[in-house]
This record gives structure tokens, sequence and C-alpha cells, in this order.
């Protein structure tokens, strides 16, 4: 079994964004399932992190919550993107390649020094 | 944007919690459902499949937590429950938490108190415009024991053609009551100021209704017009705005109301209605307007841009030396001339300054002491508490979390003393300004507004600080130290211990310089009170019956006033239960409306010394035996000293002294002399000296005696009536009888300041007795709290050592050997407390010097007293304690371990 990881302060929102982007409207349960499977399993989420981070989400106006009947009649609450949830998504992909590319050039410079 | 929006979002979710709650249990529900069915489909018996959604996603209970930390505002909602949890704690402990309430409401009280009457009297700005521009100007002649001579038209004159640093100058005088007839016929009589036209626009005041007056007021020509005191507009006019526009006869002129100005402090003496010159005849007359020693009038005036209080002095004294040397008729150089410049803020409070500011630090050092009282019973407390401390931290709570809950529980406490403090300020507002009132112009602004409630708020949030500083609340490695089952017990550790006991030592030391003071000020008070006022006061009664209308007018009428003045006193003295009654000019024990400079015939004055003075009084021959002022030498006055005979003299000891040395003064002559006699309505004829009498103190029971020449009421000019009545039983009683009396004969006759010798005698010890019995209260709260504080300690030594002091018995220390021990703890304690408090009282007991009377500041009786009285209580609250530390049973007390 591979290392578990912590989900990184602030990655979380992003990848929720992303999965509900991909997934359109989907509950809690399977935001969770989604990210633990796009992770192969070496992420896992609590209740204790992914539903605050649900909240935070829905607070600032990026996400929307509705209780729907679920595809094996069970009810649910679903969330979905908002339109400021969109831009939002892009402006943080954007951001995260950003720092991601910056990371990578640092550590390719470590590289040929040593 | 979004940060607005999620705020409000979080708002919202601190309103409807209950709601939501209740969502989230379904949310959460429903995805541990699809956790268990998924579980169940890839395999898993029912039970392991929920097992295992339930350890993959973390407990219910703490995921609801930390959603609902996201929802709604925690830190919020922490602090709700800490209140909570404060008030409930708080409950539970009621002993503690009444105590520690009524101390600090005491000490915040009486902090709030004091910083009320401060603020009014002497932190607020004046009201006037620009007030901190305004100074008052004395003239004093120290050598002649004269402490404020007022200024003359001639010496105005110099001063405003010579000053470059004042830019005007404002003169008022307080001339004697005037007689003010309103539209209904009825006469009273009102303190009148007699001022200038610029005086308003000098003193930086408005009018809240019509007009003030203006220079156009000055001079003969103009109408005589007047300005009410706002205070006298609402008491007598009931804030009438109607009053613009009324004539009312004063002193038998009509005098136009022309406007209210509005409230400010009256200096130097209390004004009903001001008026312009022209309504006083005096205040025109030739010898006025010319005469550099006719002096009347008080001065007020305002600095020029730029130009400092120092420079003004620096100035003013300078013209006046010119003065002095160009007109030596006018200044006796024994007299020793002098001007003064005070800003007027100051003039308003030099009495009241300094009194104000000890109180304040006395009631600095009542909260100082309540404070460190408090701080003692939460140290107590504290150790209970450092286990339940343990207890939270060891379950999660993290340090900042523990000292906000401490913090939050010492506000409670604070706050609801604080309240508590603020009501009794409240309650006492009216004390304060009666007894501000003697002291300060100003004590009508007193009042309870925003700024005191917010020191009060301030002082009860910076007490709380400090007190939730005090316990200790462990770091973590101490904390997993302490749970070990070794440390069942815990105690102050030994620094702890030694704050406990400096906190005592300095309510001690702060009691014992409280109590001093205290002690000082009643020692003075019993001193004042065994002073020989020289008048026997009991059982007499003063009625003034003063002449109505202008003043010089009036004494012209000498025979038909005499007439009155004695046919009142005949009628007086039939009265059942009246044993003499006599008329004067003056009452017994009150300052003369009239003194004099006198010289004596063949004695003249030496160079060196200025002229002697006297209080100039006119009584009839029954005065004496009616005030019971003794006759030492010669004869009193016979009726047969009227006018048309040889002019006689009765003089006071004091003052035949001062004039004849010790040759005997009977038969001798003596004459009314000085400048100023010529402008009074006074002969300077020699008089011969036919009696000497006993001294009395007008001028209060710490002054020296009064100098006094009697003159026969019915030789001399009338300037007054006074009628003193001895009575055989309580005056009080016959009051109203002798008022009727004078009424059936004359119904307009005014009658005012109807009081007995003892209340004149008091009047002058009032204001001391108020300071004593302030500072004595401080001592006596700090006294008590400091008290409550070293038996609290002890007993909280006692019961925390209680194994101590069981091995210590069962290793055959008896009872009596434990006792003493805790005693002797209590004694060192004690003893440190009272020396320090000793060197503090000194020092203290020295800034209290001018305040005292007959006792030294260093009074060994009072410090002995004090001293004593402090040990004595202190080993009575150390009793206690010692006598449970000795029957501690040792078996028990370990045991117990």
């Amino acid at each position: 079994m591979a290392d578990k990881l912590d989900v990184k302060q602030g990655t979380l929102a992003l990848m929720i964004l992303r999965t509900l982007d991909v997934l359109g409207s989907l509950h809690g349960y399977g935001i969770a399932r989604r990210i633990e499977e796009t992770s192969k399993n070496r992420l896992t989420l609590n209740y204790g992190t992914l539903y605050p981070a649900l909240l935070k989400l829905e607070q600032e106006g990026f996400i929307k919550a509705e209780w729907r009947q679920s595809e094996n009649n069970r009810r649910a609450k679903y969330y979905a993107l908002t339109a400021a949830g969109r831009k939002q998504l892009a402006r943080e992909t954007r951001e995260w390649n950003q720092t991601a590319d910056l990371i990578a050039a640092f550590l390719a410079l470590n590289g040929e020094t040593s | 944007m979004r940060y607005l929006r999620a705020a409000i979002a979080r708002i919202a979710g601190f309103l409807t919690g209950q709601r939501a709650d209740d969502d989230l249990r379904d949310e959460l529900q429903a995805h541990l459902e699809m956790a268990t069915a998924e579980n169940i489909r890839r395999g898993m018996s029912p039970e392991e499949a929920r097992r295992q959604a339930l350890l993959a996603a973390g407990g219910l209970t703490l995921a609801a937590e930390s959603v609902r930390d996201q929802r709604g505002l925690p830190w919020i909602e922490g602090v709700v429950s800490d209140v909570r949890y404060a008030l409930r704690t708080l409950r539970r402990s009621r002993v503690f938490t009444t105590v520690v309430v009524l101390t600090l409401a005491l000490g915040i009280g009486a902090n709030t108190a004091m910083f009320t009457l401060l603020r009014g009297t002497l932190l607020r700005p004046l009201p006037n415009r620009d007030g901190s521009r305004l100074v008052y100007l004395r003239q004093s002649a120290p050598g002649a024991q004269q402490h404020n001579v007022l200024f003359s038209v001639p010496e105005l004159a110099d001063y405003r053609a010579g000053s470059k640093t004042l830019s005007a100058i404002a003169e008022y005088s307080s001339s004697l009551p005037f007689t003010l007839v309103a539209g209904d016929g009825a006469a009273t009589r009102v303190r009148v100021g007699i001022v200038t036209g610029n005086y308003f626009d000098v003193m930086g005041l408005e009018p809240v209704l019509g007009r003030l007056t203006t220079t156009r007021d000055d001079g003969p020509a103009a109408a005589p017009v007047a300005v009410l005191a706002y205070g006298y507009w609402n008491e007598h006019f009931g804030g009438d705005p109607s009053v613009i526009g009324r004539t009312v006869r004063l002193n038998e002129k009509l005098t136009t109301i022309v406007g209210v100005v509005q409230p400010a402090p009256h200096y130097p003496s209390e004004t009903d209605i001001f008026v312009n010159t022209v309504t006083s005849p005096h205040h025109l007359s030739a010898t006025m307007v010319t005469g550099r020693s006719h002096r009347m009038s008080e001065v007020f005036a305002r600095l020029a841009p730029n130009a400092t209080v120092e420079q003004a002095r620096r100035e003013l004294t300078q013209i006046a030396s010119n003065m002095f040397h160009d007109h030596p008729e006018a200044y006796e150089k024994a007299a020793q001339y002098a001007i003064t410049v005070l800003p007027l803020r100051e003039a308003l409070n030099e009495r009241a300054s300094f009194m104000f500011w000890l109180l304040m630090g006395a009631a600095a050092f009542v909260l100082l002491i309540a404070c460190a009282n408090v701080s003692n019973l939460t140290l107590m407390r504290g150790v209970g508490r450092e286990r339940e401390m343990l207890v939270r931290a060891a379950l999660g709570a993290g340090r900042a979390r523990l000292r906000r809950l401490l913090l939050v529980e010492n506000l409670a406490l604070a706050l609801i003393g604080g309240v508590l403090g603020v009501l009794v300020a409240f309650a006492g507002v009216k004390l304060l300004v009666a007894f501000a009132a003697q002291l300060s112009p100003r004590a009508q602004e007193i009042r309870v507004d925003g700024v005191v409630l917010a020191v009060g708020l301030a002082t009860s949030v910076v007490a709380a600080i400090v007190l939730s500083f005090i316990p200790r609340i462990g770091s973590q490695r101490a904390i997993a130290e302490s749970l070990a089952p070794a440390s069942r017990r815990t105690t102050l550790g030994r620094g702890r211990q030694r704050v406990q006991q400096l906190l005592v030592v300095a309510q001690l030391a702060v009691c014992m310089v409280l109590l001093t003071g205290a002690g000082l000020l009643v020692r003075t008070l019993t001193k004042l009170q065994s002073v020989q006022t020289g008048v026997r006061a009991d059982h007499v009664l003063t009625l003034e019956m003063p002449l109505q209308g202008d003043l010089l007018r009036e004494v012209m009428k000498q025979p038909e006033n005499l007439a009155r003045y004695e046919q009142i006193r005949d009628r007086v003295a039939a009265l059942p239960g009246v044993d003499v009654a006599a008329i004067g000019a003056v009452a017994p024990l009150r300052n003369a409306m009239f003194a004099s400079e006198i010289k004596a015939e063949g004695r003249p004055t030496p160079p060196n010394q200025a002229t002697p003075r006297a209080s100039v009084k006119m009584i009839d021959p029954k005065y004496f035996a009616a005030a019971g002022i003794s006759l030492i030498a010669g004869r009193g006055f016979a009726a047969t000293d009227r006018r048309g005979t040889a002019p006689v003299v009765v003089l006071s000891q004091a003052f035949a002294r001062q004039v004849f040395g010790d040759e005997n003064p009977i038969g001798r002559r003596v004459a009314m002399t000085g400048d100023v006699l010529k402008y009074s309505p006074f002969s300077g004829d020699w008089r011969t000296v036919i009696g000497v009498a006993g001294d009395t103190r007008d001028r209060g029971l710490d002054a020296d005696p009064t100098p006094a020449m009697y003159e026969s009421f019915a030789q001399e000019l009338i300037i007054n009536g006074v009628l003193v009545v001895r009575t055989a039983e309580d005056p009080a009683l016959l009051q109203p009888a002798i008022i009727r009396a004078i009424h059936d004969m004359y119904p307009r006759q005014l009658i005012e300041h109807v009081s007995t010798v003892e209340q004149i005698r008091d009047e002058t010890v009032a204001p001391r007795r108020l300071n004593a019995m302030f500072i004595a209260s401080f001592g006596a709260l700090a006294f008590l709290i400091a008290m409550v504080g070293i038996a609290g300690v002890l007993a909280f030594s006692v019961s925390s050592r209680t194994a101590e002091i069981g091995i210590r018995m069962s290793l055959g220390a008896d009872a009596r050997r434990v006792r003493r021990m805790v005693l002797g703890e209590g004694g060192v304690l004690l003893v440190m407390g009272l020396t320090v408090g000793l060197a503090g009282a000194l020092f203290a007991a020295r800034l209290l010097r001018g305040l005292l009377f007959g006792v030294t500041p260093h009074d060994p009786l009072t410090l002995g007293a004090v001293a004593f009285v402090l040990a004595a209580v202190g080993v009575a609250a150390c009793w206690l304690p010692a006598t449970r530390a000795s029957h501690v049973d040792p078996a028990t007390a370990l045991r117990a371990e």
C-alpha cells in the first residue's frame, strides 16, 4: 500500500472544484470517493476535512448545495459549481500551474549544482 | 467580496445553528450509509462494512464539531460558553464571589466617586470660551494680614495703560446683597455682582436668553440693566423666557432684565444677578473713581495672544512696583503690597485642588488594597483551580484558551463590582456636590458622565486583566508532571507564597498610612472642638434683619432704624423662654461687615509695622450677656451711650494688647483711621476706651482671635441689625415665636441667616469634618479589606499545610506549639507591614501638614494608636486560623494524605 498523504492546505478546495467541474453535481461521499480514486488511494478524506471545506466553498459562493434523491433512492445533499466557482477554478488552476512550474524550475536548478 | 460574503454566511450560520446542525447530521448520515453500502458490495459483512466506513471517515462528532467551527463564529461561541461557565462557577462559590465583588465594588466605587469629583472641578475645561486664557488678578497686603485688598479704579487704569500681556481687563465687585422687589411687591435679597460692560466678553460667556452687557452699559448715563445667573433664573423665575424686558426694583432703582447668562462657575462669590455700575451709586461716586485706595473690584483678564501667565506676572509686578513708588500714600510700606496673577482655573480651585487630589490618592490606595486582596483570594482559589486547569489542559484546552476562561471569569467579577461601584458613585453624587461646594465654585459641574463611566469600566477591565495573570497555567511538560500519580496535592510554590505574603504586607502598610491620615484629621477635629471660641455658643439664636435698599441712603436714617431695632429687641425680650435679647450689627462668630485701621492717642505705630486693624462691631448693652462674651476690664455699654454723648468703645483683649501693650487701655482714646475712612460714612473722631472684652474667633476655630473694636449700637451709624437671643430651652423651639413677633410689628421686615451660634461655629469646621470623614471612611474600608485579607491568607496557609501540621504533631509538637507557629507566621507579616506603613505614614503625614491643627504630622499618640489597633486586630485575625491549626488531628490529617 502506498504512503498515505495529508491533504495540503489549499489544495483540497481546488480538488473539489475540479471534481465538480468534471463530474457535474455530486454528493459529499461521491466527491470523497472520486478524490481518493484520482489519488490512487494515496489520499484519504475524513468528514472532518471534507465537510468544513465544502461549507467554506459554499459560504464563499463557489458552489451551491441542494437536497436530492440519489441514483439508489437515497436523500443526499448535492453540490454543484456556480459561475463564480468556475471562474475561481480557472484562476486557481492557473496559479497552481505557475507555482508548480516555479518549484520545478528551482528543483531543477538544485540538481545542476550538486 | 468573497470574504464579505463568507463573513455574512458565517454570521448567518452563527444565528441559525440548530437547523444547520440537523442538516449536517443528515448529510453525514447519508455519507456513512453510502460508504457502508459500497463496502457491502465489496463483500464485507454489514457490521464490518459500517465499522470500516466509520474508520475511514473519522469520528462523526469530531467532524460535526469542525464543520460547526467553519460554519459559525467559534470565537464568540467559545466566549459565550466561557461566560456561561464562568457565571456558573461563580454562582457555585458564593462566598468567594460575594467577597470579591463587594471588595471590588468598594474599591472601584470610591475611585469612580473621587474621579467624578476631580473631573467636575479640576480636570474639565472651563465652560468659558478659551477658559485657559483667563487670569484672575489679586492684590494683597501680607504685612497687614490682608489676603485680598481688591483693586481701585486708578490702579486698574494704570494696569490697563501699561499692560501688553493682557488683552482686556474686566471688573467685578460683589457688594452687600441688594433688595429686589418684583412686580408683586414682595421683597427678596439677592447677591449681586456689579460688573463693567466688558465683563461677559472678557469672561467668554454667552447668553442663553436675551443679551449680555456691553461697554454701552458703562457710565452714569446708561440705563440700569440686569443679567440673571442661570441657576437663579431657574430657581426664582422657573426658567421663564418672558423675564426678558421685565423691570424689577433693585435697591429701589428700576432695572430692566436684559438677559440670562450661560451656567458658569461664580468666582470669587456666588452671584444671582449681574448689574451694570449705574445700579450702584457708590460705584459712580467721585471718591470711587479717583480714590486710589478705594479698592472695590475683583479683576479678571484675558491674556493677549501668545502671552503666557509668566510674562503677565512679570509685567504686572513691574507696573505695580512703579505704582507703589509713585503713590507712596496709598501703599503703606509695612503692609507689603503685592500683585499675583493666577490662571482662573487655578484660582477657582485654590482651596479644593490639594484636598481633592489627596482624596483621589486615598481612593487609589483603597483600590490597591482591594486588588491585592482579590489577588490573594484568587491565588488561594487558584490552587484549587490549578488542578482544574491541569485537567482541562490534559483534555486538550490550549493555554490561551485557559487564560481566556480566567479572564472571562475575572471580567465578570470586576464588571459586576464595577457596575455596583458606579452605582455607589451615582448615589453619592449629591453628597459629593455638597462636599465640593464648600471648597470649589465648580461643584455644580460635578456629574457622572460618559468619561466617568468609561474610567470606571476601564478600571474594572484593568483589574480583571491583572487578576487573570496571577494564577499559573503550566506548560505542557509541567502539566504532564503534575498529572503523574505521585503529585496528588497542589500547593503554592515558594515564589507564589512570597507574592501572597508581600501582598499582605503591602495591604497592612497602605492601611497604616490611610488610618494615620484619618487619625490625624480626627485629632485635629477634636482639638478644634476644644478651642475656646470666646462665646458661650449653646442656647443662642441669631436672626439677621438687614436694612433694605441702598445702604448709603439707609445709613442716614439712623434714628428710625434704631427705634425699630430696639422695639423689636424689647418685644422679643419679653417673650416667654427668652433669657436675654440683644441687638448688634453682626452675629457672634460671624465676620463683621466693616473693618478699619485704628490708631491710638499717644502711641504712634512703629514705622516698620502695619497700622493695626480691627473688626468694627456695633452692639447694644445686653449683647455681651446674650453672646456669652466675657468682660475682662472696665465696663460694657450702658443705655446712656447714645448719640450726642461722648463716644465710647470696648476693645477685644488681643487688640487692646496689640495697640497698648501692657499699658492699661481704659480711659485712653482710639480712632478709626486710614485712607478707606474717607470713602466710608464713619467718622475718625477720638473715642474713649471704657472696657476690654474677651477674644472671639470669628475667622474660624483654627485662626487667631479676631481683633475687634466694639461701639455702642445706639451711638454709631446703623449698617445692619442682628438679633441675638439667649434662650432657656432649645432655641429652635422659640424660633417660630420670635419670627412671628417680629412680623407682627413689621410684616415686611426681612429675616435672614437664622441660625444658632453653635451652627455658626460648626460652619467653620464643616469642610474639615467632611475631609476627615472621607479619609476616615477610606481608612476604615481599607482596614476591613486588609483584615479579611490577612485572615484569609493564614487560613489558607493552614488548610494547605494540614498534612505538615499533622506530621509535626505526630512527631510531638503540641497544640500550643502549632498555634504559636501559625501566629508567628502572621506576626512576621504584621510587623513587616506596620514597619513599612510607619515609614509611609511619616512621609504621607507631612503632606497633610496644612490641614492639621494642634497636632504635629508625626503625632506619636496617633501613630501609636493606629499601630496598636492594627496589631490588635491583626492578631485577632490570625487567632482563628491558628486555633484551627492547633485542632488538627494528626491521624486524620495523615490518612487524608
